[in-house]
Formats: C-alpha cells, sequence, structure tokens
C-alpha cells in the first residue's frame, strides 16, 4: 500500500522536474545556460499568486474545462503498472481504458480551446483534434499488442508480467511496439517533430494556442495537467518496454525507475535537438508510421510468434 | 584446358579491346572461330564431361546450347566490324563495346556451361551487368535512360532469380549439403526435397525473375523499348546468348519442379506464357519498326519454347530454341542496313539492293522473315507441329483434354494474328514506298550466311536426332 | 537477441519507405546493412561457421560504410535531387506497407513449420524483399531506386545466411564481386551523365 501511493507521490512530484530536465538538457546542448531543475515549481506558484482573469466571451465551460482535464489524468496515474515488486496494482484497466481517459483529457481541452472564442483556441482545437485522432489507433494497438505478449490484458498486470518473464522469443515485435509507443508519446505530449511547446507561433503551435486565453490557476493546472500527462506516457513507456529493475527491493526498485523516466526524457530531448519540426500536414506521415510500426508489431506476434 | 579455349576469344576480345588502331577489330573476326574448336571436341566427348570440378559441367543440352550460342557470338562479331558504317558511334565508344561483349560473353558461358546454381547466377549477373554499359555506348538521351531503366529491371530479375535460388537451396540443403547447388545431384533427389513447397516457391520466384529478363508478361515493352534505343548487336546478343542463357537455366530448373510437382509447373507456366502470347500478338500488330516488331516476336517464340518445354515436347522446345537463336539475332542484324532510310520506315526496306551482296541480301532477309512465321520448310513450322501434338498427347492422359483444345485453338488464332502482320510487313517492305540504294558490307552478308547454314543444318536428320537424345 | 535484430533490420527498411530525404535514407541504408553484419556476426558465432563471421565483417564493411559513403560522395559530385518525396501518398502507403506484410507473412507461413532454424527470418527476409522493391517503385529518382536495388541484396543476404545456415562461400563472395561490379557500374553510368550535360 505504501509502494502503490507512495510512488504515485513521486510521480506527481517528479512531474514538473521532469519536463524542466527536457528543456535544461536542450539548452544545454544549444551550449545555452541551463534552466533549474526546479523552474517547473516556480511557474506553478508563481501563477498561482497571479489574478485569475476570465474572457468575457467564454461561458462556463472555461471555469470547470480545466479541472476536467486535469481529473482523468490523475485518474490513470492510479492504473499504471507497480515500479516495485509489493506495491498494489489495478489488474483489470486495460489499453482502451487508458486511452479513453487520455481522450476524455483531450476533449476537455479542446472544449477549453473553443470556448475562449478568439481565433487561436478553435485552430489550436481543430490540430489538437486532428493529431488526437491519429494517435488513437495506433495506441490502441500498441498497448494492446504489448498487452498480448505479456498474456494479460490489464496494463497493471501486463507490466508485472514483463517484468517478471521477459518475452525474449518476442523480441521484433516488442521493438516495433516500442518504436511505435515513443512515437506516440512525443505525438501525444506535443514534443517537438509534432509541436513546439516554447513558441507562440501562430504557424505552429497546437497546444499552446488552446491555452492561450488562461491565466492564474487554471494556467497552472492545465500546465500540470500537461506533465502529468508526459509522466503518464513516460512510465507507461519505461514499464512495458523498459521492464527491467522490479525485482529488486523496494527503494532501489523505485530509484532505478526513476533514472529510466530521465533516460527517456533525455531521449526526447536529443530528439528535439535534431529534427525540425514538422510541418502540420507531415504529421499524418509521421504516425502513420507508428500505426504501421502497431499493426506490424501485432501480426509479427500472431503469424510469425517473433 | 577445355576451358582456356572456350573463353581464348572473348579474352582476345577483351584484350583487343584496348589497341587504338582501327585495324585490330579485324584480328576479331578471325579468333572467335576457334570457339568452335572445343565445342567440336564437346560434342565428341562422352557426356556429361567434368569441365571444371562438378562446378562446370557438359551434358548434351549445354553443348547444344552453347553451339547455338557461340554462331551467335561469331555471327556478331563478323556483324559488329561494319557497325560504324551504319550508326554514328565514337571510336572509343565502339572499344568499350567490345571490352563489354567481351566480359558478357565470358559471363554467359560461365551460365551456360554451370551446374551449380550460385555460378549460374553469378555469370549471369556479369552478363546482365556488362550489358548495361554496351547499351550505354549509344551516347543519346534515349539509350541513358534505357540504360537506367536495364540496371533497375535487370537488378530485380536477377535478384528474384537469387532469391529463389536460395530458397531452393534452403529447401534441399538437409539432405544434399553444400552440394544443394548442383543441378544434377538436386535433380536426383528431387523426389527426396523434405520441403516441397519451399522448392516450389523458390522456383516461382526465380521462374518470375527469368520471366522478367525475357519479356514475358507484364514486362512485355521493357525489352523491345531497350532494344529500340541501343545499337542493334545488343539485341542480336540479347535474343542470341544472354536469352539462351535464361532460357537453358529455366530448362534446368523446371526439369527439378518437373519431378518435383508437375501439375503445379504446369499450370503456373502455362497460363504465364498464354497471357504473354495474348499480349504479345496484340503489340506485335501494333508494332511501327523492325526492332521492336523482331524484339516483341522473340518474346512470343520463348514463350512458346517455355511453353512446349512444360508441356512435354522438349525436342520441340530445343528445335525452335535452335531456329529462334538462329533467326533473331540474324534478323537484329539486318536491321542495321533495313533501317538505312531511318528508323520508323518498313515501306521500301527490301527494294533498291544492288549486284550480287544485295541480292542475296534480300533473298535471305525474306527467308528469314517468312521462316519465323513459321511457313513450312522453317524449323520453327516443325516444332511448332510438334509440340502441339505433344500437348495434345499429355492433355490426353489427364482429364483435361477439351481445356487444352481450347487453350490451341485460341493460340492459334493469335499466332495467326502474328502471322498476318508479318506478311502485310513483307508486302510493304518488298512491294511499297521508293526505291533507294542501300549498301551491303561483306562481313554482315557473311554472318547471315552462317545463320542460315546453321539454320538449314538443324533439320539434318542428324540433328534432329542428336535434339532427341537430349530430352 | 537476434529476434531484436531481426525486427531493427525490417524496422529500419521501414522507416526508409516513409524517408524524404536522400541522406536519412543512406543513413536508414546504412543501420540496415549494419544489423544484418551483426546478424550474420551472432549467427555465425552460434553455429560456430567461420566463414559467416568473414561474410559479416565484410557486410558491414562494406555495405554499412563503403557504400553509403561512396553514394554520398557520388551525390555530392553529381549533385543529386536531395529531396525525394515517395510518389505513393503517405496515406496509401500506410495501407499498402500492411498489406505486404500480411500477405508476405502468410506466404510464408507453411515454410515456418518446414524450417526448424531460425524460421521467422524467412517471413522476415521475403517481406523485406517485397518492400525493397515498393522502395524502388514509390521514387522516381535514380538514387532512391539504387538503395532500394541495395536492400533487396539485403533481404536476399539475410535470406542467405538465415534459411540455409550460410552458403557456399564461393556463391558469398561471388555475390560481392557483383555488388562492387553493380557500384562501379552506376559510377560509369554517372560519369557519362556528366559528359554529355
Amino acid at each position: 500500500m505504501i509502494y502503490y501511493f507512495g510512488t504515485i507521490f513521486v510521480l506527481v512530484l517528479i512531474a514538473p522536474i521532469l519536463l524542466s530536465y527536457i528543456k535544461a538538457t536542450k539548452m544545454l546542448l544549444l551550449f545555452k545556460r541551463p534552466i533549474s531543475l526546479l523552474q517547473g515549481y516556480r511557474n506553478f506558484s508563481k501563477l498561482l499568486q497571479k489574478e485569475t482573469i476570465i474572457s468575457e466571451e467564454s461561458s462556463a465551460v472555461t471555469r470547470w474545462a480545466p479541472f476536467l482535464v486535469l481529473s482523468p489524468l490523475l485518474v490513470i496515474l492510479f492504473f499504471l503498472p507497480p515500479v516495485t515488486q509489493g506495491a498494489y496494482y489495478v489488474s483489470f484497466v486495460d489499453a482502451f481504458t487508458i486511452t479513453g481517459l487520455i481522450s476524455l483529457s483531450t476533449f476537455f481541452l479542446m472544449l477549453l480551446g473553443l470556448d475562449s472564442a478568439s481565433a487561436f483556441g478553435g485552430m489550436g482545437s481543430s490540430r489538437e483534434s486532428f493529431i488526437a485522432a491519429l494517435v488513437e489507433p495506433a495506441m490502441v494497438l500498441t498497448i494492446f499488442s504489448v498487452s498480448l505478449m505479456a498474456g494479460n490484458l490489464g496494463i497493471g498486470q501486463a507490466g508485472v508480467n514483463l517484468a517478471e518473464h521477459f518475452p525474449k522469443e518476442h523480441m521484433a515485435s516488442f521493438l516495433f511496439a516500442g518504436i511505435s509507443f515513443f512515437i506516440l508519446l512525443i505525438a501525444e505530449n506535443g514534443r517537438i517533430p509534432v509541436d513546439n511547446p516554447e513558441t507562440h507561433l501562430e504557424l505552429t503551435m497546437v497546444h499552446e494556442a488552446m491555452i492561450l486565453d488562461l491565466t492564474g490557476v487554471y494556467l497552472a493546472i492545465i500546465e500540470s495537467a500537461a506533465s502529468i500527462k508526459f509522466v503518464i506516457f513516460a512510465s507507461l513507456f519505461a514499464s512495458l518496454f523498459i521492464p527491467f529493475g522490479y525485482g529488486l527491493i523496494a527503494p532501489l526498485a523505485i530509484g532505478v525507475f526513476i533514472l529510466k523516466l530521465f533516460l527517456i526524457a533525455t531521449l526526447v530531448a536529443i530528439l528535439e535537438v535534431n529534427t525540425a519540426k514538422l510541418r502540420l500536414f507531415k504529421i499524418p506521415n509521421l504516425l502513420g508510421l507508428s500505426i504501421v510500426f502497431a499493426f506490424l508489431s501485432l501480426i509479427t506476434f500472431y503469424v510469425l510468434g517473433a | 584446358m577445355m576451358l582456356t579455349l572456350l573463353l581464348l576469344p572473348a579474352f582476345i576480345m577483351f584484350g583487343v579491346s584496348f589497341i587504338k588502331k582501327q585495324k585490330a577489330k579485324y584480328l576479331l573476326a578471325f579468333t572467335s572461330f576457334v570457339i568452335l574448336l572445343p565445342i567440336v571436341k564437346l560434342f565428341l566427348l562422352p557426356k556429361p564431361y567434368n569441365i571444371l570440378g562438378s562446378y562446370l559441367v557438359a551434358d548434351k543440352l549445354d553443348t547444344y546450347v552453347l553451339l547455338v550460342s557461340s554462331i551467335v557470338g561469331i555471327g556478331v562479331t563478323l556483324a559488329l566490324l561494319t557497325l560504324d558504317k551504319h550508326v554514328k558511334i565514337s571510336q572509343k565508344a565502339y572499344r568499350k563495346f567490345y571490352r563489354f561483349f567481351a566480359i558478357f560473353w565470358i559471363g554467359l558461358i560461365f551460365s551456360i556451361l554451370s551446374n551449380h546454381m550460385g555460378i549460374y547466377w553469378i555469370g549471369l549477373e556479369l552478363a546482365t551487368l556488362s550489358t548495361v554499359y554496351m547499351i550505354k555506348t549509344n551516347y543519346t538521351p534515349a539509350a541513358h535512360k534505357e540504360a537506367w531503366n536495364y540496371m533497375i529491371v535487370g537488378a530485380i530479375a536477377i535478384s528474384l532469380v537469387l532469391f529463389g535460388i536460395i530458397l531452393m537451396y534452403a529447401s534441399a540443403k538437409p539432405i544434399l549439403g553444400e552440394d544443394a547447388m548442383n543441378f544434377d545431384l538436386l535433380l536426383a533427389h528431387a523426389k527426396d526435397i523434405p520441403s516441397p513447397f519451399l522448392f516450389e516457391m523458390g522456383f516461382a520466384l526465380t521462374t518470375i525473375g527469368m520471366f522478367v529478363k525475357m519479356g514475358f508478361f507484364p514486362m512485355n515493352l521493357w525489352l523491345a523499348n531497350i532494344e529500340r534505343a541501343s545499337f542493334y548487336p545488343v539485341a542480336a546478343l540479347f535474343s542470341g546468348i544472354l536469352e539462351s542463357a535464361v532460357l537453358v537455366g529455366f530448362f534446368r530448373f523446371s526439369k527439378i519442379a518437373m519431378a518435383v510437382n508437375y501439375d503445379h509447373l504446369f499450370i503456373f507456366v502455362f497460363v504465364y506464357t498464354l497471357l504473354t502470347i495474348f499480349i504479345v500478338s496484340f503489340l506485335i500488330y501494333r508494332a511501327k519498326d523492325f526492332m521492336r516488331l523482331f524484339s516483341l516476336s522473340g518474346v512470343e517464340h520463348m514463350a512458346l519454347i517455355v511453353m512446349f518445354w512444360v508441356s512435354g515436347a522438349p525436342f520441340a522446345a530445343l528445335l525452335h530454341f535452335g531456329a529462334h537463336a538462329f533467326l533473331k539475332p540474324a534478323l537484329f542484324l539486318s536491321t542495321g542496313v533495313l533501317e538505312s532510310n531511318g528508323k520508323y520506315k518498313i515501306a521500301g526496306a527490301l527494294r533498291g539492293y544492288k549486284g550480287f551482296k544485295g541480292g542475296v541480301f534480300w533473298f535471305l532477309v525474306s527467308l528469314f522473315l517468312l521462316a519465323i512465321i513459321s511457313l513450312p520448310p522453317s524449323p520453327m513450322f516443325f516444332s511448332e507441329l510438334y509440340g502441339f501434338g505433344a500437348m495434345i498427347a499429355t492433355a490426353k492422359e489427364s482429364d483435361h483434354m477439351l481445356a487444352m483444345i481450347a487453350a490451341i485453338l485460341f493460340l492459334l488464332i493469335l499466332l495467326s494474328i502474328i502471322f498476318y502482320r508479318f506478311v502485310a510487313i513483307y508486302q510493304s517492305m518488298k512491294y511499297e514506298g521508293e526505291i533507294k540504294e542501300k549498301t551491303v558490307y561483306g562481313s554482315e552478308l557473311f554472318s547471315l550466311v552462317i545463320f542460315a547454314i546453321s539454320l538449314i543444318s538443324l533439320l539434318l536428320p542428324q540433328t534432329l536426332a542428336y535434339l532427341h537424345a537430349i530430352s | 537477441m537476434i529476434d531484436f535484430l531481426i525486427g531493427l533490420f525490417l524496422a529500419s527498411l521501414i522507416v526508409a519507405l516513409f524517408t524524404t530525404r536522400l541522406y536519412r535514407l543512406l543513413l536508414w541504408y546504412s543501420l540496415n546493412s549494419f544489423t544484418l553484419g551483426l546478424l550474420a556476426l551472432g549467427i555465425g558465432r552460434s553455429i560456430d561457421d567461420n566463414a559467416m563471421i568473414i561474410t559479416g565483417i565484410i557486410t558491414i564493411v562494406i555495405k554499412a560504410i563503403a557504400i553509403p559513403y561512396v553514394l554520398k560522395n557520388l551525390s555530392q559530385k553529381f549533385h543529386f535531387v536531395r529531396q525525394i518525396t515517395p510518389e505513393i501518398k503517405v496515406q496509401y502507403a500506410i495501407m499498402l506497407v500492411p498489406a505486404i506484410l500480411v500477405f508476405t507473412f502468410y506466404l510464408s507461413e507453411p515454410i515456418v513449420h518446414m524450417i526448424h532454424t531460425n524460421a521467422n527470418y524467412v517471413a522476415v527476409s521475403i517481406s523485406s524483399l517485397f518492400l525493397s522493391l515498393l522502395l524502388m517503385m514509390e521514387h522516381k529518382n535514380v538514387a532512391p531506386k539504387i538503395i532500394g536495388f541495395l536492400s533487396m541484396e539485403n533481404a536476399l543476404f539475410l535470406l542467405g545466411i538465415t534459411a540455409t545456415d550460410g552458403m557456399p562461400m564461393l556463391v558469398e563472395l561471388g555475390i560481392f564481386f557483383d555488388l562492387l561490379m553493380a557500384i562501379v557500374v552506376i559510377n560509369l553510368l554517372f560519369h557519362k551523365e556528366e559528359l554529355r550535360v
């Protein structure tokens, strides 16, 4: 019990640090002076102190939507695979539930963008829905095929099975699923080839366009939702595709898990530095690749058993 | 020793191609005949005769095909002497043509004689790559494009062949080990191959690769376009030597496949060739120039050869093969003269020949033209007669008699389309168009005479008996 | 581990199918050949076949390093078009690639039951043969077509080392020789182009 809640607590705590870490790594790679890892917390507290202003055109949706963006993600945190032996986990939640909860959160985010009644909000929402529609099939396929390899549809149980009996004979389909999921991780979290979280340039922004009108507490909530989303994806990736270190003693296992999260963040940062942002209409190419790999992973598993 | 003698003309050609003197090429006309010596010796030796361990083995089929292709090689060497009189070619390109012709010839001698799937493939690939450059010796944009085209399509075809070979090798490796590459051992153990499906799949891939190389359905026009864009000897080499090597490979592979599962092989190849002839007959009907006409007719003949071979008439197939291999290069070589008025002028091509040389030339060309549509004295007539007869005989044993008769009727209709077209072309060549004087050179006439003599000698009783003995 | 490499082999080929830049394509080809070489080394070590270890080393040196390097040089010398957009649109490619994979996997399913060692590799190599054909088909430029041809060679090689536990050394050397000859001919073809223009 203590590990279960402890992990969730650690994940929530580490979420802003991870995003700041990516930013810091990028700055380091670009020979800039990196920002502090605690920048996420500083932003959060700053936003809390600020006055919250709501546009006159917006309706009640703007008041409750930020909470509904955050809450499905918080729920998912409880369903994640366990990090260490002896931790509790929810075994009956499968790929569809996770995907559904994530899209629920995305749905309210889009609603929020539309509600702001500015041109940017609508544009951002339409782009977000465009990306989300392409992400979902690949996401379901990928997690599904991993669950098949693990022999259980429940995500939590799958993570445990993978860690205990790593499917060496299914390495190929495992690799394909991993590639697919990594692309999804980048696309869903609005990292560089898909979306640039650092600019407010009209042509490129997706996520920022939707929350352009928000201030104060609401913005703080949405920002933390974004960081929690990244942590969810990163920890799914860590426990499904890098299933090592589960058997260690509890504190060590959690430490290894956090290391894996930082490893993923480093990968994302390196990728962001090395690639240019894609044009919006080139994004289907990238996500198409992810769908192909997800499908490939499924059929490789089914037909070849490799 | 035997191998050295066989390769000697090609090596001499390779060496001479570096000499800058113009006269040097006349030497080749004489040295190329040297290749006949070892071949005659091969005919006399008991078969199978091991030339190089178990890698190169001469059996009856090999020797026959080698003879045919060598005669073509000699003929082409003779006709090459006057290439610069008919087309524009720089001296450097001329020498390069000789150089790559030599490599091509070496590769194909290895291919034809090989008893080893790997060596067969290596020879074929060597020939393919050297052809690319032979096409390039014509400095036109069209030839450049077609050289790339050949590079790509040829590479695909050859890779498919290798792919199939690997699969076949894998299928027989459990029982034969490393010797599973040898044709004769594979044939002897065809019944014991542990995984026939694997073998058949390899065979299908190899066959498709070979068919692409021969210009079968659906790749009907690429060969014709390439032969159009390059100099005419390239086309002669293709139809005479390269296709011989490919067909030898097909004969060998299909013999093994016949032992593995005859029905699968028969249906697959029969339908494929029928489709090819269907498409090609209409393409011939629309052909507007000699090169494409002859090239497409070559595709038709190769389809017929393959069809006869798989329907249990190897004698007909080999006879047809010999006739095709002599007739096509002869016609391709004569296009150099026939097209002196322009590339797309068929009318009047057979008019305006003066003197003894001219008279012999037009007589021979009309003979060849009428022979490829299998008018009676031509060997093709006999082979088709015998081939269709054998197809009926094969069908009698199964319960698909009606289907076979329908297929043969269909084939005859298609062949009559081609027949009609060729007769019309012949009439237009002889009786239409203006009379313009054309010059014929002694060396190319000599090569045509060689082809004519070889063609007639195909009908000698000894030759027929030899061909019967192969099957 | 070998399963992992085989997955990487197929993955690099699929990524190459969706690439729109020439140098990226060369990189993926190089990665493809590198995994192939590693596979040859791994299998050669596991069945204790020195010939295969040698071919693995040759593969890495020639195919993963030399050929991409030569092609890059050629592309700079003859000013290739470096932006290579596939002729087949991505939305169709997304449907086509899985269709090809399913087709080839089922095509080779009976084989999988016949060969007992490394059965899956036959399926993967057949599908990568088809995918390299697709790579050749979907581009109009010459350079990606050459890469397609070379990756076809890789597919053949994969089949050679996995399905048959290594072909006779003679044949493998012959294949390498022909590959080098192909590169020479390609070089010559480009040279001529420059003389003409």
